[in-house]
């Protein structure tokens, strides 16, 4: 962000009120580009004005490696975002119905899934099914929390263990993925869900497209990768625009929950 | 393939050879012969006994080392291989089939990562990196075993899922989740042995298991050392530093309480004496699907729930 309120879009390159960007939920108004949006402005986007109610807030991240810059980074990324780790979880209400809502952050370290964020994820999903509630999983993350090394690889075993359980019941998991959602998110629970919504332009995918092509060498296509290419290749339900993402989820919660 | 760290024990091997080769049918060399024999066995015990992480990762990689088709032409009596996911292809990267395991007798479903055995076959296997009409072919695999009552067996042996174009076109990440969904609530005795690499989700969608066993010098990783290093030191050079502090090593692991078991290898490892490291996994097998032979499938499914349900290190948050 720029001085003097405004600030520059990264894909059209106009000048933007940083105002009309706030009210906007951080797209664009020129042309529609949805930049990272933070986990406290997402449930605010989301959920009845005052309804949320967070959990599990007082857990915070191990060191079980003791891994040589972990702690600095966690503190640093504590401080920047105010957060505790990079999923914010707990129960709110989308159009007057209840939800256990989990919304990641790309801000803390870059949305990795580390022990904490495994922990929140299966504990809303136990959250969801022990008080009867259909689940919301907002996702944006670069993938595991390599600092935490094989722990957070088993948070993708995890939280797939959670999530047979809850599947076996009749209320539905809604999972919402924005810009970026890579590696071991996807390779588990974001992936998982009855019905998966993108939002316009993210990046989607299991592998990075600066790793394929170092590892492969093999030119990649216009829109790799973007929920539309996802969408195309049949991985994803639908593309919802940020600004109308609450409305689709009340309608699709009211077919199924 | 010579590894940096086996240099001297090769040279000495080297020296030995030449030795009884100018020597002859003479004895007149044999005193130097023996006390270089002896250097050797001292040399052999100290280098392998104390290999760093990141030379077992090396170990774990070595060309020689026996892949899934040794262990399957070794351990079973009859292989039937089942080939394709139903909807793309066949993902030669991972093979599977029913089997009949000669120590105890035991019908399974035996599935791993083919590395290959030469060139061409590597090529094939693509390194035994798989696609996802690989992941997929594996969990209509974990299905089949659950219909018909069969303990699952995986050999656990990638550097990871492939990254690559086709593979994201075709959902690899998907398919991944769907095989870690598919493995936890497999109403069947699941049995996991990484033989060699176990590279991140690609392993783990072949590791979510009752029992996960490690042969000695292979190891289970969420990242290569080589891209961790690149990614939080930004020095591909220091991959030996990411290797120690990733805690990769069987060892390590079983620590840590994420396996269950390390299986010995011959010293230097597998690729030295290929039959005996084979034979412990095949020992380990035996013991391991007899002892789960009678376990109840709710039984089993709750327990594999609770094991992975609880691994992780978090301080304790409210829970209000
Ligand atoms: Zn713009």
């Amino acid at each position: 962000m720029d001085d003097a309120g405004f600030t520059k879009c990264e894909r059209c390159g106009q000048p933007i009120y940083e105002k009309d960007l706030l009210t906007r939920f951080n797209v664009c108004p020129h042309c529609e580009f949805h930049f990272p949006l933070p986990a406290p402005e997402r449930i605010r986007l989301l959920t009845d004005s005052g309804s949320f109610e967070e959990r599990d807030r007082g857990m915070t991240a191990g060191d079980p490696l003791g891994f040589e810059g972990y702690e600095e980074r966690l503190s640093r990324a504590r401080m920047n975002t105010g957060l505790s780790d990079a999923v914010v979880s707990g129960v709110g209400k989308i159009g007057g119905r209840p939800v256990a809502l989990a919304v990641m952050d790309f801000r803390f370290i870059g949305g990795s899934m580390g022990s904490v964020v495994g922990e929140r994820v299966a504990r809303t999903i136990e959250l969801a099914s022990a008080e009867g509630l259909p689940l919301v999983a907002v996702s944006a993350s670069g993938g595991a929390r390599m600092y935490e090394g094989v722990y957070s690889l088993m948070q993708l075993a995890k939280t797939s263990v959670a999530l047979t359980r809850y599947i076996e019941g009749s209320l539905p998991y809604v999972s919402v993925l924005t810009d970026p959602t890579f590696g071991g998110v996807t390779a588990s629970f974001a992936t998982a869900a009855d019905v998966i919504i993108a939002e316009p332009g993210a990046r989607i995918g299991f592998a990075g497209a600066r790793v394929i092509e170092q590892t492969t060498r093999e030119r990649l296509p216009e829109g790799f990768q973007t929920a539309e290419f996802q969408r195309d290749h049949g991985m994803v339900d639908r593309i919802v625009h940020r600004l109308a993402l609450k409305g689709d989820l009340e309608r699709l919660l009211g077919f199924v929950a | 393939m010579i590894l940096e760290f086996e240099r001297p024990i090769r040279e000495l091997e080297e020296r030995i050879a030449e030795l009884h080769r100018l020597a002859g049918p003479s004895a007149g060399l044999q005193a130097e012969i023996s006390r270089l024999e002896g250097a050797l066995d001292t040399a052999k015990r100290r280098i392998y006994a104390n290999l760093s992480p990141y030379q077992r990762v090396q170990v774990a990689r070595h060309p020689d080392r026996p892949n899934f088709r040794a262990y399957r032409d070794v351990l079973s009596d009859d292989f039937y291989e089942l080939s394709g996911d139903r909807f793309f292809g066949d993902d030669p990267a991972v093979r599977g089939g029913l089997a009949r395991l000669k120590r105890g007798g035991h019908n399974v479903v035996l599935l791993g990562h083919d590395k290959g055995g030469d060139t061409r076959s590597r090529v094939k296997g693509n390194f035994g990196m798989a696609h996802p009409e690989g992941y997929r072919k594996v969990k209509r695999l974990y299905e089949l075993a659950g219909r018909f009552g069969l303990p699952i067996v995986v050999l656990v042996d990638t550097p990871g899922a492939f990254a690559g174009r086709g593979g994201e076109e075709r959902g690899q990440a998907w398919a991944i989740s769907a095989d870690l969904m598919a493995l936890a609530r497999a109403p069947v005795p699941v049995i996991s042995i990484i033989i060699g690499e176990g590279g991140s989700g690609g392993a783990l969608a072949m590791c979510v298991a009752d029992y996960v066993g490690m042969l000695e010098n292979s190891y289970l990783s969420v990242i290569a050392p080589e891209a961790c290093a690149s990614i939080i030191f930004r020095d591909p050079g220091r991959a030996a530093e990411a290797a120690e502090a990733l805690k990769l090593t069987a060892r390590d692991l079983k620590q840590h309480g994420i396996v269950d078991e390390v299986l010995p290898e011959p010293l230097g490892g597998a690729h030295k004496e290929p039959e005996t490291a084979i034979r412990e996994v095949g020992d380990a097998l035996d013991r391991v699907i007899s002892g789960l032979s009678e376990a109840d499938p709710g039984a089993l499914i709750e327990a594999r729930h609770e094991r992975y349900r609880r691994i992780g290190t978090h301080a304790a948050g409210d829970t209000g």
